[in-house]
């Protein structure tokens, strides 16, 4: 077992589940349901996110393409948050999802350093309706829908079937079929993360370009605002 | 061309590189300060700058804690990282090293004012160590962040204790000029404990700048956006200012080891080393903003 994580990683191991999904983007079409989606189920607020899907248009007209890549937390199986958590807030599930104790978190934002996927956000302490803030959040796989056997609501939602959920130790599985039969990639895996979030054919241009400023003006001056709002600095290092 | 992304934030701003600095100039002040009673002999030239130095430790402590509370997101629990010790995350060792540092600190200060020695050296030694351990974890905890590349290198903890080494000795060489506590044996010490900490800092710039050059895209990106955003910090405040013009201040003996020119030259490599953390902190965060 990789050091300081609370559950062995259970890929492969019989008898246990290891949830996991495939990003088919053959059939993304960027509709953001299922960020409206997640955003619903968590009321996850202005600015933050869980999941994202990353937008990019190549090529010269007429020869153009657009690309999605949804982006959400990878559930490694050798997550490197929950290693550098001095709190244990943020845990690995012996079924495969990383999870966060809120009630033990501190907002120290060392799991958001740790992270490569940029999956994790601070909820605002501003928060109306839901009273959670001033810790930090992630995407949990919808826990508490799959422990009642529904799938995650960006899954539910998504209208071209481009994201598949499932237990990866089944055989039957759909995502265990796809992980077997079809050439997917993982995001940063050389990063040793053993990230649990497969893409079919995901575009080398989006993939690429994941540590490029923005190209676009209206992108640009989108970035320029978060920043000059966010205390005016170039990154900000606390707690909205 | 459309494009539509999410921008994120760094997760660690000022407050940190600020608290990397001063507990670091804390954890070596102490260790200088108590090396009298540590090694005794020609070290005791710095007995003057004994109270100076644990007060100065003593001071930045009290301002470490709350800055390092105010940070949390939730500061009522700051004592979790004690409470629910995670072995495997530096910042848990940090938390129970600082309060054992601030402990011994207070400890020395008290015994050695009550006139009671027995306990001196043996606080002396653990104090120390665990105040050179404060620089050590701190770049610890950026070197096990092994997705963000300007971080994950073992020469990351070892350039945060030179820097503490230096900046440490150069703050009680400002003081000693102030309180004009004109000790030839103790500027000959300051001296040469500030000399060989530039002189070592300014190998390891070096190699920060070789490995950024010859890196990877992230290290590569980290190095554009370092000149793009951040020029004054490394060219100016880090290598001009904290480096170089400390070394040529101090690389005369019979020059450097003049009270106002160690004071002066002390101020500058208190910039550097200040502006160096600044700048590793701020190079390891920002290529993935936009991720």
């Amino acid at each position: 077992m990789p050091i300081g994580l609370q559950a062995e990683p259970s890929a492969g191991v019989a008898g246990k589940k290891r949830w996991a999904m495939v990003i088919d983007l053959r059939r993304c079409i960027g509709c953001m349901a299922c960020v409206a989606a997640c955003k619903a189920e968590y009321d996850v607020p202005l600015g933050v996110w869980r999941t994202i899907v990353k937008v990019k248009d190549t090529g010269q007209y007429p020869n153009t393409k657009r690309h999605f890549l949804p982006r959400l937390c990878n559930h490694c199986d050798n997550p490197p948050c929950v290693r550098n958590c001095p709190t244990e807030a943020t845990y690995k599930h012996e079924e495969g999802y990383v999870l966060q104790r809120y009630e033990r978190c501190i907002a120290c934002r060392t799991c958001m350093a740790a992270c490569p996927y940029n999956a994790r956000h601070v909820l605002p302490n501003s928060r109306t309706r839901v009273k959670i803030g001033g810790v930090v959040d992630k995407c949990t796989f919808c826990e508490h829908r799959v422990s009642n056997n529904l799938v995650p609501a960006c899954v539910q939602t998504c209208l071209g079937r481009s994201r598949i959920f499932g237990d990866l130790n089944d055989p039957n599985s759909e995502v265990h079929k796809l992980v077997g039969g079809m050439p997917t990639v993982t995001l940063k895996s050389e990063k040793g993360t053993k990230p649990q979030v497969y893409y079919i054919k995901p575009a080398q241009q989006i993939v690429n370009q994941i540590y490029s400023p923005p190209e676009s003006y209206a992108a640009k001056s989108d970035a320029e605002a978060f920043y000059r709002h966010n205390k005016g600095r170039q990154f900000f290092g606390g707690v909205l | 061309m459309f494009e539509y992304m999410n921008f994120h934030i760094a997760p660690w701003g000022w407050e940190l590189s600020v608290y990397f600095f001063l507990i670091g100039t804390a954890g070596m002040a102490y260790a200088l300060a108590t090396a009298p009673v540590m090694f005794g002999g020609r070290f005791e030239a710095l007995r003057p700058l004994q109270l100076p130095g644990l007060v100065l430790a003593f001071v930045i402590v009290l301002i470490c804690g709350p800055l390092l509370i105010h940070d949390l997101g939730q500061p009522m629990r700051f004592l979790y990282p004690i409470l629910y010790f995670h072995w495997t995350s530096p910042l848990s060792w940090g938390s129970l090293f600082l309060l054992m540092f601030a402990a011994c600190v207070v400890l020395f200060w008290w015994f050695d004012r009550a006139g009671n020695t027995a306990p001196l050296k043996p606080l002396a030694i653990i104090g120390s160590l665990l105040g050179l351990s404060m620089p050590l974890y701190t770049g610890n905890d950026l070197m096990v962040q092994t997705t963000r590349e300007v971080w994950a290198t073992p020469w990351i903890p070892v350039l945060f204790v030179v820097l503490s080494v230096t900046s440490g000795a150069a703050a009680l060489a400002v003081i000693g000029m102030i309180r004009k506590t004109d000790d030839a044996d103790a500027s000959k010490i300051l001296h040469a404990v500030m000399l060989s900490g530039v002189a070592t800092t300014l190998f390891l710039f070096l190699g920060l700048l070789l490995s950024f050059l010859y890196g990877s895209e992230e290290m590569q990106l980290g190095w554009h956006i370092l000149n793009d955003q951040f020029a004054m910090q490394v060219w100016l405040l880090t290598l001009v200012v904290g480096i170089l013009a400390p070394l040529a201040l101090l690389v005369r003996p019979d020059i450097g080891r003049r009270p106002q020119i160690l004071a002066v030259a002390g101020i500058a490599s208190l910039i550097g080393a200040y502006a160096f953390r600044e700048v590793i902190l701020v190079a390891g965060q920002l290529p993935q903003l936009y991720y």
